[in-house]
């Protein structure tokens, strides 16, 4: 982490955007989950860089046999080779992480955003909305987007993700309420707003920076929960579907066999873990950078 | 020292909750305490009263609870067991029903034909909407009291049953009733061993004809064991010993069926001694099972019976060959020793092993793995280029179907997809509509022993499971004279003629046999299962 | 305030029957065929088929459903589900269990999540702070599906610490391994959020003046910090009491407890419209409780805060 005392002293003139840049530049935490996050999401896209092997070539010879010279995971249930899947399993996972959190994040900003500074009746219809959709039992919720979104043939993958946007951000946006809320009555802002500063300025400017710390957490967070929601998902029998490979069903179908051979449970998680260790810090690193009470 | 109190107060707080949470709990009755009784793992029934219980749950429940009419012998024979003596006319359409005497319900009542005839009509009735009345099709009657709706989806309503009798139940005196069918059927005898079958006593009713509120959590039978209390839904049921049980008595005092959601909580039950019997350990489990139950882990057999369809609208699946070619393409014995740990066995006919009549490998050739033979067959009669199975998502079928794609993509060099539908209903719903959903995965368990009750509903052009549309006149007919043959023996004869049209023809590809595989616990011994999956409760007994 | 509450207790009116409606709504939309899902895979004969649609109104569009269910409702009768059981001793059967089992877990959740993330918020960058980030790595890693199979294989049937399975009328201590399990769900994220929070707050100009002042850290932190670090951490224990009880479906799956989650994943399953839509109903009254009762600790924990 940045030391507060040196971005005082340092005092050049510069925009927010600039005194975060200069900020992260010289963390090594910044560093350091940049390159993770690099690493994986060129796993994502060029899964064939990692592996040679086919993830489809599976035979039930080789069931749960140990780590051999092309497979260094060993073989999983059906007799695939481990390291394969899990490198050709990112590309799923990563996609379903990454935009069904985006998709819960900017859904939970707007809603969080709005009813927190406008309050009123604004609020009462949005924290009411909110309430019902946490009403809805995941699991119906589940059933009926991947059921209703999915057609024959396809992997699910389009589903699945909205299926998790549209059903996880609504913690995000209770949270970023409570924060827009509890930072509106600060004094500064009441101070902009006697100044005259616009509904929009006061928003973004100056409510927002000093509202997000919390909401940054939880999309990081959310970020991992996704990803292995994914697994619940299949659990749950509405997960992805046909020849899809990904963390997710990889861990839920060898969560059954955990008794009989751990690696293939054990690798997906690994990934899954780094993933999110990745984000989290990511995540920490970027908010330490853009708050102003550091400065 | 101020500081330190919220945390002292933290501490108290989250103890006196945890504390208030836990209260008014507290039981720690436990179920396997109980000298000479043992406790059986069961899912929730979805109901108790006989016409209505269909499911594997509630025949076991209703096993100890009621005597039937006939049983099987170890040739799969019926024999009578409530009854003393049922005899067929000679063309096997009236059927004479004679009850042994003595016998009572828990309430005391006498057992009598009329209490039979009631809960048979009781069951056949279309308003009840009695899960199983379509056992009661075959005597004479049934349909003036299911009168069809004229339009189907239409507008107009169906018309009321005028009766709620039917005309082939015929009461002789208080001990004999007659059965009268509505086409000879030489093996009705082993149709009324089935648990729809069972009598109701008169308290059962409020009125005529109506069920009293309450009494299927209370049920009253006339079986060794009766309810102590009542139905604890999720929970348990507990039976005890009927004191006035005329019939062959168990050697335990009573059974605890305890109802389990999940088949894996019920196996770490079994294993940690919580539990007397499991009777369907799951898949998930069956590694460890050897391992952590060592003798007590067995197996038999029963009449499961797994299939992959073709539905006969899908053009490229027209050639029998390349049927033939994708079924030996398949190696049976490697996915039911591997994907099911030994739980099942590989099927090589198109009926189960429990009935008579069954032939081992009656399909030939054809269901024996070889994959150059397959694949040369399969170019040469032009198979498609892609073969999709289709299995309902919610029946645990991902691993076999996969594992048998894998195998088909090897032997045949051909791209192979498990395709998911959410439920069986959509599956239905998409052959109903001819869309191009590929294979289709199916089981089928039985009703009553007979060969009839495979090929009949299964294959027979208005078989109800013939979701695939395959469709033989010559196989319609012989399994037709199969019925109405003069005896049970005649009426296999031709039911194997009939099966032989099926390898010829190979409209499904047969693949596993399934099997009962259960466990016990240390305190119980002599524990069997029967064909139809239930505990044998005049066997079992504990051990000190 | 009064004003406050009140027109809150209004809203929750509406609220209600908006969430019920689309409850049903997404049942009905998740309707293929109720009498072919509770016979499995059996056929089910015409006349079987014809007398149940009767009987539960299954030919009718979504509205009449609804109001069918909603004139039986206001005359305080939940009906009956499809398979035949009362509903509304269903509910009385299912609710208790699960209300136990989740206030055990939050309970056991938020202890650990204010505890150690304070304490790691203080020792920021430290060992306990970086062995903590490696604990909630690992518990969102290891998805519930994972976790309580191989705890109840572990300390239940391995080390035999815990029982097993727990049932209905379970024991506290049947039910603290369920319930830890559960915990697992919720406590990462309370626990970085509490974290974040505390960190931002520590910088705040009131600490600054609190030690000018010379009040001792300790109280600083728990009293002043930790009021002021409150208001995420309340929220997320808000949303997470409805996460618990919905989202017990697993764990109740697992250790065999027949609580609202399993019931409400057998009637979604059996595309039950009537049962799953009584199960939401209460689920929904708690909700809406739960973050009126949030709402008005916001107001108690900041004073800036006020409802008029």
């Amino acid at each position: 982490m940045s030391d507060p005392t040196t971005a005082m002293v340092d005092s050049r003139p510069r925009g927010l955007a600039g005194d975060a840049w200069n900020d992260l530049r010289r963390s090594k935490i910044f560093w350091t989950s940049s390159v993770l996050v690099f690493l994986i999401l060129l796993m994502a896209f060029f899964p064939t860089l990692f592996t040679s092997a086919d993830p489809t070539d599976c035979a039930l010879s080789r069931q749960h046999d140990g780590p051999s010279g092309g497979a260094l995971f060993g073989y999983d249930f059906q007799g695939c080779d481990v390291l394969a899947r899990t490198v050709h399993g990112a590309g799923n996972s990563i996609q379903v992480g990454l935009v069904s959190t985006l998709l819960a994040g900017l859904i939970g900003l707007c809603f969080g955003m709005a009813a927190g500074y406008f309050g009123g009746a604004v609020d009462a219809v949005l924290s009411r909305g909110i309430d019902i959709v946490l009403g809805i039992p995941f699991l119906l919720g589940a059933v009926v987007f991947s059921g209703r979104l999915s057609g024959a043939g396809d992997d699910g993958v389009t589903a699945v993700t909205l299926t998790l946007g549209l059903l996880t951000w609504t913690s995000a946006a209770r949270v970023m309420r409570s924060s827009v809320v509890a930072a509106k009555n600060q004094d500064y802002v009441a101070a902009a707003r006697m100044l005259g500063a616009s509904p929009a300025r006061l928003m973004f400017r100056h409510i927002l920076p000093n509202a997000i710390a919390p909401f940054i957490v939880v999309m990081a967070l959310l970020l991992g929960a996704n990803i292995a929601a994914e697994a619940t998902l299949s659990y749950l029998r509405v997960g992805l579907k046909g020849e899809a490979i990904s963390w997710g069903l990889q861990i839920a179908d060898a969560q059954k066999h955990a008794r009989a051979a751990a690696a293939p449970l054990v690798w997906p998680s690994v990934f899954l873990a780094a993933t999110v260790l990745a984000f989290i810090m990511l995540g920490d690193a970027i908010r330490d950078a853009f708050d102003p009470k550091l400065r | 020292m101020l500081g330190k109190r919220p945390w002292k107060m933290a501490a108290v707080a989250a103890a006196i909750s945890l504390l208030v949470a836990g209260c008014g709990s507290g039981d720690s009755e436990d179920p396997t305490a109980t000298a000479n009784t043992v406790v059986i793992g069961i899912n929730e029934p979805q109901h108790l009263l006989p016409t209505n219980a269909t499911d594997s749950s509630s025949a076991q429940v209703l096993n100890s609870l009621f005597y039937p009419l006939v049983s099987f012998d170890a040739e799969k024979k019926p024999v009578e067991v409530a009854a003393e003596k049922i005899s067929a006319s000679k063309n096997n359409r009236l059927w004479t029903i004679k009850l042994k005497p003595g016998y009572t319900f828990h309430n005391g009542e006498p057992v009598t034909a009329q209490n039979y005839i009631d809960a048979w009509n009781y069951g056949a009735y279309k308003p009840n909407a009695q899960g199983g009345g379509y056992f009661f099709e075959r005597i004479a009657g049934y349909a003036d009291l299911n009168p069809l709706d004229p339009d189907g989806a239409g507008p107009e309503k169906a018309p009321e049953p005028a009766t709620n009798k039917m005309s082939g139940l015929k009461k002789i005196d208080d001990l004999t009733f007659t059965v009268t069918l509505s086409a000879p059927f030489a093996s009705f005898k082993s149709v009324i061993a089935y648990s729809v079958f069972y009598p109701l006593p008169k308290a059962a009713f409020s009125s005529d004809g109506v069920i009293a509120k309450g009494f299927e959590d209370k049920l009253i039978g006339n079986g060794p064991f009766k309810m102590k209390g009542s139905w604890e839904h999720d929970d348990k049921i507990v039976v005890e010993k009927y004191s006035d049980f005329k019939g062959v008595v168990p050697k335990i005092d009573g059974v605890t069926w305890k109802i389990y959601g999940d088949q894996m909580a019920a196996y770490a039950d079994l294993v940690s001694n919580n539990l007397d019997v499991q009777t369907a350990i799951p898949t998930d489990a069956l590694a460890n099972a050897p391992a952590d139950l060592g003798e007590r882990f067995l197996k038999s057999e029963n009449s499961v019976f797994e299939f992959i369809g073709f539905p006969t609208f899908l053009p490229q699946y027209k050639n029998a060959n390349v049927r033939k070619a994708i079924s030996m393409a398949i190696n049976r014995e490697e996915i039911a020793s591997q994907i099911f740990l030994g739980s099942r066995t590989a099927a090589k006919a198109f009926v189960s092993p429990v009935v008579s009549g069954f032939r081992e490998n009656s399909c030939g050739d054809a269901c024996n793995y070889n994959p150059t033979k397959a694949r040369d067959l399969y170019r040469e009669n032009g198979g498609p280029d892609e073969i999709k199975i289709t299995y309902n998502v919610d029946g645990g079928h991902k691993s076999w179907v996969d594992a048998t794609c894998n195998q088909i993509r090897a032997s045949l060099q051909v791209k192979c997809i498990g395709e998911q539908e959410p439920k069986f209903a959509v599956m239905q719903d998409k052959l109903q509509n001819k869309q191009d959903i590929g294979l289709i995965r199916l089981g089928w368990i039985m009703d009553y022993p007979l060969m009839e009750n495979y090929l009949n509903p299964l294959y027979g052009t208005n078989g109800g499971s013939n979701y695939y549309g395959w469709s033989s006149t010559a196989f319609d007919t012989l399994v037709k004279q199969g019925s109405e043959a003069s005896s049970p023996e005649a009426s296999i004869k031709k039911w194997q003629a009939a099966e032989d049209i099926l390898a010829d023809e190979m409209p499904v590809i047969p693949l596993r046999y399934g099997q009962n595989v259960f466990g016990y616990s240390e305190r119980v011994a002599n524990v069997e299962m029967d064909l139809f999956s239930k505990v044998n409760l005049y066997e079992i007994e504990t051990v000190v | 305030m009064f004003r406050y509450i009140v027109r809150r207790l209004l809203q929750m009116i509406l609220t209600f029957f908006g969430a019920t409606f689309v409850v049903f709504a997404l049942m009905f939309a998740n309707q293929d065929d109720p009498i072919q899902a509770l016979a499995g895979e059996k056929p089910v004969s015409d006349s079987l088929r014809e007398a149940l649609t009767e009987r539960y109104h299954l030919d009718e569009g979504l509205l009449g459903q609804y109001w069918y269910y909603m004139t039986n409702l206001l005359t305080g009768d939940l009906g009956e589900s499809i398979s035949g059981r009362d509903i509304s001793a269903l509910l009385e059967s299912s609710w208790p269990v699960t209300v136990q089992l989740s206030f055990m877990a939050l309970v056991l959740a938020a202890g650990l999540a204010l505890a150690a993330g304070v304490w790691s918020a203080i020792r920021r960058g430290g060992i306990f702070d970086n062995g903590v980030l490696a604990f909630t790595l690992l518990l969102l890693a290891l998805p519930i599906v994972v976790l309580a199979p191989v705890a109840q294989w572990i300390f239940g049937m391995e080390l035999g610490w815990f029982p097993a399975t727990a049932s209905r009328n379970a024991s506290f201590y049947a039910l603290l391994l369920p319930a830890i399990v559960l915990a697992t769900t919720v406590v990462a994220t309370q626990l970085r959020v509490t974290r974040t929070s505390v960190v931002e707050n520590l910088r705040a100009d009131y600490v600054r003046t609190a030690r000018a002042k010379g009040l001792a850290p300790r109280r600083i932190i728990w009293v002043h910090v930790l009021r002021n670090s409150l208001i995420p951490f309340i929220t997320l224990i808000g949303v997470d009491l409805g996460v618990l009880m919905s989202g017990a479906l697993v764990t109740e799956e697992v250790f065999n407890i027949p609580g609202v989650g399993s019931k409400l994943a057998q009637g979604i399953r059996t595309e039950d419209g009537p049962m799953v839509v009584g199960f939401v109903s209460v689920l929904v009254i708690v909700f809406l409780v739960m973050n009126l009762v949030v709402d008005l600790l916001y107001a108690a924990l900041d004073p800036r805060i006020r409802y008029e």
